[in-house]
């Protein structure tokens, strides 16, 4: 395990120095305006003198391993044109937290309410219950997030007596923004949970708990639900990053200066440091929700081992 | 043989909704089961064995339902219990498992695969004997070490696909067992194993008879086995029993044309370079009336008034009895097919 686990490491390192090296070299591709904030006035001399200080003149591998041993030190470069000569570190450092702090939140809520809802429509399958949550997720499904958004915060603002501008201090102003973008999670949750437990509930080792007597409350929670969360758990990292790096729309909703959207800007903007440095975040939490996905499927689930086989049988 | 009966039905009727339809999966069935006795079902697939055993249980599918008759247990602490009348699940609870247990055909999956075999067979224990949590892991300790199970402790901790399917079955006894039941039901114990595990898992279920004083109910297609480990059998088609007795008696005196072409087909006794006798025509249509005795259509031996009337029981010896005309005093004689003579004289058991 623990030398899988060694393995499986070392190769995540090695995806993302490709991830950055493709991007990287890609990013050298791109139009040369973005290095300066007054390109349209500068002579091509000014220009070429600009280039050579930040070391673009150099040759590709230099530049490369120049930027990877930078990396190591912390340091991801400068922002040229999103915020002038501000490291990209720093800009990030303000961001990350908010959209990580929003994005648990909706992952808390979404598997506290998402479950439940699973669960109980499996529980009550073909009875009301079962019905009323299929509407619920098909509308959630069907309906554009923006629609259901929007009725949310024109609706919900005024409910809960709170103002349309964000206030990060305030916790009343992260219940709607949280709950907003936990919706979507909810109906994914409660579609699978309810899938899954009902393949379970078909299962053989289901009728010999019942034949020892367990009720079906016991069967349920004892039995089924564990087995059907299985194939469910490896899905939970990866959506919540998801709701951490996707909440472009929530964030710009509730102007919440989280990081959501800020990839699309700065690539717009030509601002390749600070492209790199939020390809190198996407990434690293892409990884990471894969790893951390497989590891939890491995805990719950024995009869997957990571690494050689055991041998005994 | 005077034994304790422990349970006996009578005139049941079991019956499926299903598109509409009416279903008449068990026409019409009387049985009785005694304490202590292995009891085995035979018949062909269809002919009702599993749904006639899971209506002691309330296993019955949803669309299923008792039509008629009563199911009576004498084990419990009431003197005598109409299973038939029990609609509530947590009154069927206190009869699940508690009074009777099943064994189910498949090992590989009748496992929860994401629970240690131990927890599996504690969860009887608790839920069956009012015992504390070490006092359980003790006794389900020693339920591994009786299924035969060698160094229990380790294998306490370990999960099902670990184990082999006759290990796995051992584990589901052992299950049944914690459970602390009067009877057990095992619903073809040994069809998905191989031959070898088969017979060693038959003999753990002779010795746990024994030690724990079980009633068994075997289902099962295989005359073999039969043979091996009942001490009474009831051979079923169409939903009927149509004959019951002793093992000596079904095998060295079957009086029921169905019985006789049950076992023409054992492979024992087919003749080296011929082909193996198999019972023309298929079962009927349980979801029309039954007209005379369901067997009649593929029996080459039928009288016309098995067309037209349900044959009654006919008693043999106190303890045999068959439904067919041919044993009516009015009734021609009819030869034996020739294996049933061969088996008869000795030939095969």
């Amino acid at each position: 395990m623990v030398n899988y686990l060694a393995k499986r490491i070392a190769r995540s390192f090695l995806t993302l120095a490709v991830i950055l090296t493709v991007v990287f070299c890609l990013l050298r591709f791109m139009p040369i305006e973005g290095y300066f904030q007054n390109f349209d006035k500068m002579t091509p001399q000014q220009i070429q003198v600009g280039l050579k200080e930040m070391g673009m003149t150099d040759p590709l591998p230099a530049q490369i391993l120049r930027f990877f041993n930078d990396l190591f030190h912390g340091d991801l470069g400068v922002s040229r044109i999103y915020r002038a000569n501000v490291s990209v570190t720093e800009i990030l450092a303000d961001k990350v937290p908010v959209s990580i702090k929003l994005g648990l939140w909706s992952m808390v809520i979404s598997l506290v309410i998402g479950l439940p809802l699973g669960a109980v429509m499996a529980r009550y399958q073909y009875r009301w219950p079962d019905r009323l949550g299929t509407l619920f997720i098909v509308c959630i499904q069907a309906v554009p997030a923006a629609v259901y958004y929007l009725y949310l915060q024109l609706y919900g603002t005024s409910l809960l007596d709170v103002g349309l501008l964000f206030k990060m201090e305030d916790p009343k102003y992260w219940l709607l923004p949280v709950f907003s973008m936990s919706l979507g999670n909810i109906a994914f949750y409660g579609m699978w949970l309810r899938r899954y437990m009902v393949d379970e509930s078909n299962r053989d080792y289901v009728k010999l708990a019942k034949a020892k007597g367990l009720s079906e409350g016991e069967i349920m929670f004892k039995h089924i639900f564990r087995n059907a969360f299985v194939p469910l758990v490896q899905y939970i990292p990866t959506a919540f990053l998801n709701t951490v790096i996707g909440s472009i729309y929530i964030e710009s909703l509730y102007s919440i200066p989280g990081m959501g959207g800020l990839l699309v800007m700065v690539i717009k903007k030509h601002d390749n440091a600070m492209v790199q440095g939020i390809v190198l975040l996407y990434a690293c939490v892409g990884v990471l929700g894969l790893l951390l996905g497989d590891i939890l499927m491995v805990m719950l689930d024995p009869r997957i081992s990571l690494g050689r086989k055991e041998g005994d049988r | 043989m005077e034994r304790e009966m422990i349970l006996e039905v009578t005139n049941l009727d079991i019956c499926f909704q299903l598109r509409g339809k009416v279903l008449h999966a068990i026409r019409d069935v009387s049985m009785e089961l005694y304490q202590g006795e292995i009891l085995a079902i035979v018949g062909e697939s269809g002919s009702g064995k599993s749904v006639f055993t899971k209506s002691f249980m309330g296993l019955l599918d949803k669309n299923g339902y008792v039509a008629g008759g009563s199911i009576v247990y004498f084990g419990g602490e009431e003197k005598e219990v109409d299973l038939t009348a029990i609609s509530r699940e947590r009154d069927w609870r206190s009869i699940r498992g508690h009074e009777i247990a099943m064994i189910m055909q498949d090992p590989m999956t009748s496992l929860n695969p994401l629970k240690t075999i131990g927890s599996q067979i504690m969860e009887a224990v608790l839920l069956h004997q009012k015992v504390g949590r070490m006092e359980a892991i003790k006794r389900t300790l020693k339920y591994l070490e009786d299924v035969g199970i060698q160094e229990p402790e380790k294998r306490f901790e370990q999960y099902p696909h670990e184990f082999s399917g006759g290990m796995r079955q051992r584990v589901v006894i052992a299950i049944a067992i914690a459970c602390n039941p009067k009877i057990l039901v095992c619903d073809e114990p040994t069809t998905a194993l191989d031959v070898t595990i088969q017979a060693q898992i038959l003999d753990l279920l002779k010795e746990l008879r024994h030690k724990y004083n079980l009633s068994v109910i075997l289902i099962t297609h295989d005359l073999g086995v039969v043979a091996n480990i009942a001490d009474r059998v009831a051979v079923m088609y169409a939903g009927d029993i149509v004959e019951i007795g002793t093992s000596e008696e079904i095998f060295y005196d079957p009086k029921h044309p169905y019985t006789w072409a049950l076992l023409s087909s054992l492979p024992q006794a087919g003749q080296k370079g011929s082909d193996l006798f198999s019972i023309p025509g298929t079962p009927p249509s349980l979801y029309v009336d039954i007209k005379g005795d369901a067997f009649a259509n593929r029996n080459p031996q039928a009288l016309k008034i098995d067309f037209v009337k349900r044959p009654p029981y006919f008693q043999v010896s106190p303890t045999h009895k068959a439904k067919t005309w041919l044993l009516d005093k009015r009734a021609p004689k009819v030869t034996l097919p020739p294996i049933v003579e061969k088996i008869r004289k000795g030939g095969l058991f």
